[in-house]
This record gives C-alpha cells, sequence and structure tokens, in this order.
C-alpha cells in the first residue's frame, strides 16, 4: 500500500467518527440541496443546459490549441501577457519573477483551486510576500493554516463558533471590542475590516479564472463576494492563473455557463460577480492595473487530453456538485483525501495529475452508486472514469501480488461448475470454523476490513445450487 | 512576451496537438436548438420580479424628474461624505445639487476614493431573466461598482435585455466588449454563505444595490 494510501484511510477513519465535522457537512450539504432544487427552476430543460454544456467543453477541448491560440493573441492585443507553463514550478517562478520585478510586498488572492494546485502562496511567502486569501472561507482556511475543505465552500466543516473563536484568536483588532458572540454578519464585517486594508495597500492581486473566452479575449471571474472585483480593480498588477482546459470558445456560451455553473455550485440562479477582464487599464479608462498577466497552466493536463477515453474528465467547472452528492465525501469530508481536488472528481483527476500509482486508492473511495455523474453539470461519466481508472492501474500500475493471484484463482474457479461448487464450500466450511472459533472480525479473518465494523452474516450450510435442486426435486 | 522567453509555450502547443491526434470518443449531440431556459415574456416584470429575489431595490419612474426624486431619497439615507458619480449626462441630469452633507466627486476627477459612501452610475444593460445590470468599465470604472456600500445604478427600459443571450449579443455585436479592459455582470449586492450557508449581504462589495429605472426619461 501507498504512502498516501494509508494517509487517506487513516482520516477516513478518523473523520468517519468525527461527528461535530459531519453534522457541519450535512447541514451545509441539506443546505445545498434545498437551494439546488429552487436553482433548477429558472431551467425549462435543465438536461439540455447539461447537454449544451457538455457540447461547448466537448468543442473547446477537442480544437484546444486553436482556441488557446485565439484567446492569447487577443489578450496580447489588448497589452495583456499571457505565459504557457509546463509544470507548476514553471508558474510559480513566472509569478514570483513579476512579484519581484515589480517590488511587490502584498499580494491579495481570490479564490482560485489551480493556485492551490501549484503551491503558490507557500513560493510567494518564501519571497517575503504577504499573502492575502481574501473571499471569506479561504480567508478562515487561511487562519487555520488549512487547505480549503470543498472546491466551493472552503470551510464547510466549521460551525459559527469554530469561526469566532478562531476571529477573536487571530483578528481582535478587526472584532468589535467586547463583542463575544458568533453573530455571522458580526463576523463577515470583521473579515471585511480586516482586508479591506489589504486591497487597499496590495500591489497584486492574483486571481484564478471559471472561463478563457477565446473570441473575447477575456478571462470570466465568478464570485459572490465581490472580492475578485475589488483585487482586479486597485492593485497595479493583475494575475490569473488558468489550467489550459478553462478555454471556451464564444462569449455568447457563457449565457448558459454561467446560469449552470451557479445552480450547479450553490443552487443560485446566477452568481453575485460574473467579471471579464480582457486586458490592463486601456488608455482613457478611469482605473485598474498596468499589467495584466495570464498564466496557461498545463502540469499534466495535456496527459489526459491525450487519453482520449477520459478527456472529458478536463470538462470539469469546478462547481463541487459531485461532491455534494457523494456519499463518499458526505462521511469522510474533504481533507481526509490529501490532495487539492477531492470528491468524485479529485478521485478521477488526482491519479492523472499526480501517479496513477500513488493515487490509484482513491478509485476505491466510491461506491459506485453513480450519483456523481447524474448531478455533473457537463456530463462527465465520473464513476466509471474511477472504473477506467482501476482497469489502468490494473494493467499499468503494482497491484499486490495477492490481488494478481486471488483473481487468477477466482477466474480458474468460476470457470467450471465442479470448480465452483467446491470452491463455495471451501468458502462456506472456512466462514463457519472462523465463527465458530470466535475469530470473525479479528486479525486472523481474511474479510476482516470488511468484518471489523459489521457482524458477518451466517453463511448457510447448503449453497445455493443445492437449495435450487432440492426445491426442483418437489 | 516574445515566445523565445517562454519556452513552455512552444511545448504545450505541441502536447496538445500530439494529444489531440488521438480522436475523442464519439459524443451524441442531441442539445441541438432544444429550449434551455423559459423565453421571457414581459422584460420589465421579469427584471423586477428578479429584483427582489436577488435582493436589488429597483425602483420603477416614470420620468426624469421622479428619477432625481428618487435619488434624491435613496442618497437620503446614506450617511454623509464622498458621492462619486460616473461623469456621464443621465447622472448630471439627476444630479443637479447635493444635500444631506454629501460631496460630489465625478469620475473625471479619478477613482472613488477608499471612503466613498456611495457610487452612482449608468449601466450598458440590464438583463430581465436574471434581475442583473451588464456595465463595462467606462461606467465610473472598475472600482465604481464595488467599493462603497451602496451602489446606485441609473437605467432606462430601453436598456433592458430579455436574457443574458441577447445581452451578452449585444455587448459583443456593438463592440462595447472589445473598446472596454472589462465588463462586469452584476446580481444583487456582494454576499457570502461561507458560514454555516447563512446568508450575508455585504461582505467585500456593497451591502446595497439600488436600481433607478427610469421609464421615460425625456
Amino acid at each position: 500500500m501507498t504512502t498516501a494510501a494509508r494517509e487517506f484511510l487513516r482520516s477516513a477513519t478518523r473523520e468517519t467518527a468525527n461527528l461535530p465535522a459531519r453534522r457541519a457537512i450535512r447541514h451545509a450539504v441539506d443546505q445545498y440541496d434545498a437551494a439546488l432544487e429552487r436553482g433548477r427552476t429558472q431551467f425549462l430543460d435543465w438536461e439540455a443546459a447539461r447537454q449544451k454544456c457538455y457540447e461547448i467543453k466537448w468543442e473547446a477541448l477537442n480544437h484546444l490549441d486553436r482556441y488557446l491560440l485565439e484567446f492569447e493573441e487577443r489578450v496580447k492585443a489588448r497589452g495583456g501577457q499571457v505565459f504557457w507553463a509546463e509544470t507548476a514550478e514553471e508558474a510559480r517562478g513566472y509569478v514570483a519573477e513579476v512579484a519581484s520585478r515589480c517590488g511587490v510586498r502584498t499580494v491579495v488572492k481570490s479564490k482560485s483551486m489551480v493556485t492551490e494546485e501549484i503551491h503558490l502562496t507557500p513560493a510567494l511567502e518564501k519571497l517575503g510576500i504577504r499573502v492575502f486569501e481574501t473571499d471569506l472561507g479561504e480567508f478562515i482556511m487561511q487562519l487555520r493554516n488549512e487547505p480549503p475543505f470543498h472546491i466551493v465552500t472552503p470551510a464547510m466543516h466549521l460551525t459559527r463558533s469554530d469561526i469566532a473563536k478562531l476571529f477573536h484568536e487571530k483578528l481582535a483588532d478587526a472584532m468589535t471590542s467586547g463583542a463575544a458572540g458568533d453573530d455571522p454578519p458580526e463576523l463577515v464585517a470583521a473579515a471585511r475590516r480586516a482586508l479591506r486594508q489589504a486591497f487597499f495597500s496590495a500591489e497584486m492581486g492574483i486571481t484564478g479564472a471559471n472561463f478563457l473566452v477565446a473570441d473575447a479575449g477575456m478571462i470570466a471571474i465568478t464570485t459572490n463576494e465581490g472580492n475578485d472585483r475589488l483585487g482586479t480593480a486597485l492593485p497595479r498588477i493583475h494575475v490569473a492563473i488558468a489550467g489550459i482546459e478553462k478555454v471556451i470558445p464564444r462569449m455568447g456560451d457563457l449565457a448558459t455557463l454561467w446560469p449552470v455553473l451557479a445552480t450547479a455550485g450553490t443552487g443560485q440562479t446566477i452568481t453575485c460577480y460574473n467579471t471579464l477582464i480582457g486586458g490592463p487599464r486601456a488608455p482613457g479608462e478611469i482605473d485598474g492595473p498596468e499589467e495584466f498577466h495570464v498564466v496557461l497552466l498545463d502540469n499534466g493536463r495535456t496527459d489526459l487530453l491525450a487519453d482520449a477515453e477520459q478527456r472529458e474528465v478536463l470538462h470539469c467547472v469546478r462547481c463541487g456538485s459531485c461532491l455534494n452528492a457523494c456519499p463518499v465525501f458526505r462521511t469522510v469530508g474533504g481533507h481526509a483525501y490529501h490532495t487539492t481536488y477531492s470528491g468524485p472528481i479529485g478521485s478521477v483527476l488526482t491519479p492523472h495529475l499526480r501517479g496513477l500509482n500513488e493515487f490509484q486508492h482513491l478509485s476505491y473511495a466510491s461506491s459506485l452508486c453513480g450519483a456523481c455523474s447524474s448531478v455533473c453539470p457537463v456530463k462527465i461519466d465520473l464513476h466509471h472514469h474511477l472504473l477506467h481508472n482501476r482497469r489502468n492501474a490494473v494493467h499499468e500500475g503494482d497491484r499486490p501480488w495477492q490481488e494478481r493471484i486471488g483473481f487468477r484463482m477466482w477466474r480458474w474457479a468460476m470457470s467450471g461448475s465442479r470448480r465452483f461448487a467446491v470452491m463455495g464450500w471451501l468458502g462456506r466450511s472456512a466462514s463457519r470454523i472462523l465463527q465458530w472459533l470466535k475469530l470473525g472480525g479479528t486479525r486472523l479473518d481474511p474479510l476482516r476490513p470488511w468484518t471489523k465494523y459489521r457482524a458477518a452474516p451466517v453463511i448457510p450450510r447448503k449453497s445455493f445450487r443445492a437449495m435450487w435442486r432440492e426445491s426442483g426435486e418437489r | 512576451m516574445e515566445s523565445g522567453e517562454n519556452p513552455g509555450r512552444e511545448r504545450v502547443l505541441g502536447r496538445i496537438r500530439s494529444a489531440l491526434k488521438a480522436p475523442a470518443a464519439h459524443h451524441d449531440s442531441v442539445a441541438g436548438d432544444r429550449p434551455i431556459f423559459r423565453v421571457v415574456t414581459d422584460p420589465l416584470e421579469r427584471f423586477q420580479s428578479e429584483c427582489a429575489n436577488n435582493a436589488t431595490e429597483c425602483i420603477l419612474v416614470a420620468d426624469a424628474d421622479s428619477a432625481r426624486e428618487a435619488l434624491r431619497s435613496v442618497l437620503a439615507s446614506v450617511p454623509s461624505g464622498e458621492v462619486y458619480v460616473e461623469d456621464a449626462s443621465l447622472p448630471h441630469r439627476l444630479l443637479k445639487e447635493l444635500d444631506g452633507g454629501h460631496s460630489v466627486r465625478w469620475s473625471s476627477e479619478g477613482p472613488p476614493s477608499e471612503s466613498s459612501q456611495a457610487t452612482v452610475t449608468t449601466a450598458e444593460c440590464l438583463v430581465a431573466s436574471h434581475g442583473s445590470v451588464l456595465m463595462t468599465s467606462s461606467n465610473g470604472g472598475r472600482g465604481a461598482s464595488v467599493v462603497a456600500p451602496v451602489h446606485i445604478v441609473v437605467a432606462t427600459e430601453a436598456q433592458l435585455a430579455p436574457d443574458l443571450s441577447a445581452a451578452l449579443a449585444r455587448v459583443k455585436q456593438s463592440g462595447v466588449a472589445e473598446r472596454n479592459s472589462s465588463l462586469f455582470l452584476i446580481t444583487g449586492s456582494s454576499r457570502t454563505a461561507d458560514i454555516e450557508k447563512i446568508l450575508v449581504l455585504g461582505a467585500h462589495g456593497p451591502r446595497r444595490l439600488v436600481v433607478i429605472l427610469i421609464r421615460n426619461p425625456k
């Protein structure tokens, strides 16, 4: 078993018993489910909306070079700069170089999973730069020194009293003196006060991008708080970082993608702030940054692109709905995965981005119920991709030799009726002996991973075949 | 930046091109032109009801005189201090003089200051289907719609687009998207539900978004 797999099992076991966190997740997901139902009523035909989004992304990905070049050309025409980064290291290096050249001391960041993926913040902090996460959920997680728990709702597992305690500890200045409450509006106001100064003093704003619009040469950013808006209006430099798969062909595509992203993400009909930015402050404009940089990140995405069977995994718009729907995520939460992207999409994606061998165990962090595939707004067939990853791990990766031998024996036993009967008899007898010796669930029980937490069913003496024969004779 | 300084560019493009040599799994195009959203039959009525849903204060007025009155009464509830106003003809017509301890800073004098109490801008168009305001960086700049706690938009009924498709087509075809470095689709005031999914208005941007919608500005 790999280190990552052991870590996952350990954390998953611990988090399953973490009842306060599970209550918080349950509460958040229930709220989401109710909102989702309301949000979907804006669609005359939700399935047509999903299909449309699928087709937009399909078109973009299968002509990725053409649309990226179109995007690049238009950004450059407006005076923006485009940097192509093959690896996380190249992307970090570029941002660090821009920051050093411009004497950046403070950065305000909008929520961006891709910056988590490339570990941008620690790299900038190493240069002595102060980095502020400005999305409230991300800000909370930064104060806790933890990665986001969920793609869309980073502090999903925390209660208001957890957050109040944290703010009293770390943001004493911004909390109203004397107020000991855990009133959400007061907590939001404290975060606003604490970050306001950062917005007005930062030299650089860093954002992700939800979409890269090829025919307009603009990035599209979606937030509810408007933190992206302040971060791209006030600082001197704006750096946007996006995976290459974020490109879409046309601005008109947003007429479907924006409402679908909002509904799938939070159940809203549309998110409060949908921003399109194509360049630095243009001549004659009142404000805006002097420099605009877009970093296009590969970091393993082209390998996934080359896999025609799984290419559609790159359709993902990071709405988080597969996490909310997943019985595994709902039980173990986002941190147990120890990956940037958690839940079903993370389980599918991570083996591609960080190695099939090391992360193949995530293909089994699923009941294969298919809830993820049924909610995905861009119709990624997530649970089948988990199966594809399992198959690929058997063909290309290191599976334990016991498993290979076990399956060989299974195949041999299954391919003859007499063999099957003999093996069945052996299995039934062995399980009876184990139970008679009261060894069920102990280390000597080969079914221990299952029986450790569950009572093993009593195996009947007679096989199904025997019972069938008898009933036929009667 | 020259491509010579970015060797990753050719490498990434090369990897994309070779990856795409394997044709994608087939997909059936079934979406076709199946309608996704309900057709907006009465844009004005729809805009008002969507505003009510997303906590935008929509004030419908008959003409410029009543708009002036509406603007005055909204500003009366704003604490004294700077009001940042887009330097455009409609705000000029509606905002002759200010009382209540407000001073006007026109957008032609520079961006809004950190302590602005309210901003007044026009919009590029309004989107009925979602109760949204579509703005560009020409509508008072990038900060105008987010820096102050109150944002007041003055717009006319003629600016109503029925849905997002129509609004996006309008800014694309008219060259507005080309001329401006940024476009903003704003729906309601700044909000967050990051704490226990409880909705709180006024996260980083305005707590109040007010649209004064003038039926006949002449």
